[in-house]
């Protein structure tokens, strides 16, 4: 498993939910769109020898999504679509569509999403903080 | 050799090698005892018998073709040559091999669960076995 690959892909099953703008580095500051979602896949924690003689290993990867603040309900709403399990702008689905990421790994699993709040320039904005597991 | 650990195990199942669809392995050695007590002995008595030795692996299942699914479902009721290699590279006195032919008693094909991959967990009993320190 390459960690360089392995959030490049990721990175780029996330751009197909539109409107999605998605970083694959962990910037040092961000310009959150207003009237959209920002997406930022995160460094990988490794737990190596997940099989035997040096095949395989096993990583998990957070990805944290935020929205902008257009409203109090549109920004929720917006991360109501990216939650949920199945269609167009759900984040897990399109993660899992490919689950080798065009052969980077052998599966992976979106296994959960927890809700917060990330600051940026004194601003609050929603969040979800994703949690994508991977062997490879 | 020292202490070594436990992560480099090479596991070639028939011709094919899938260590890396392998978690763990062990090869556990053990002959039957066999009892000789006598009516004057005043505790028990025992010899060796013949070797029951068996193999247990717990595998990453995949249907690709030549894959471990297809080396262990195929060879059910048959014998399937295993080898192993504590440390893989070089076979020698200090790292030796073990070639045996193991019974395929079982095997599973499907083991799904919602948080984890695909597995399959075997224990095969040994049918032969050969130790040895240069192949």
């Amino acid at each position: 498993m390459v960690p360089s690959t392995v959030r490049t892909n990721l990175k780029t099953a996330l751009t197909s939910i539109s409107g999605l703008r998605v970083m694959d580095y962990v910037a040092d500051s961000t310009n959150v769109p207003t009237n959209n979602a920002f997406a930022v896949v995160g460094q990988l924690s490794m737990n190596y020898d997940f099989t035997l003689s040096r095949g395989f290993d096993q990583a998990t990867c957070n990805i944290i999504v935020m929205v902008g603040r257009m409203s109090e309900k549109d920004g929720q709403s917006r991360l109501d679509g990216l939650l949920s399990s199945s269609g167009s702008t759900s984040i897990k689905a399109a993660i899992e569509a490919d689950k080798t990421l065009s052969g980077a790994v052998q599966t992976l699993r979106v296994v959960s999403a927890s809700p917060g709040t990330i600051t940026s320039a004194n601003i609050d904005y929603l969040s979800y903080q994703y949690s994508v597991e991977l062997i490879g | 050799m020292a202490i070594f650990m436990g992560n480099k195990v090479t596991v070639i199942a028939g011709s094919t090698t899938i260590s890396d669809h392998v978690s763990t392995v062990s090869l556990n050695r053990e002959v039957e005892a066999v009892t000789i007590t006598a009516m004057n002995d005043t505790v028990q008595n025992m010899i060796g018998g013949v070797e029951v030795s068996s193999v247990s692996l717990e595998v990453f299942n995949d249907f690709a073709a030549s894959s471990v699914n297809s080396i262990f479902e195929d060879a059910i009721g048959s014998k399937l040559a295993i080898k192993l290699i504590p440390v893989t590279g070089t076979v020698t006195a200090t790292n030796p091999s073990y070639s045996m032919s193991c019974l395929i008693t079982q095997w599973t094909p499907i083991s799904g669960s919602t948080d984890g991959a695909a597995t399959a967990s075997v224990t095969l009993p040994v049918t032969a076995i050969t130790k040895s320190t240069s192949a």
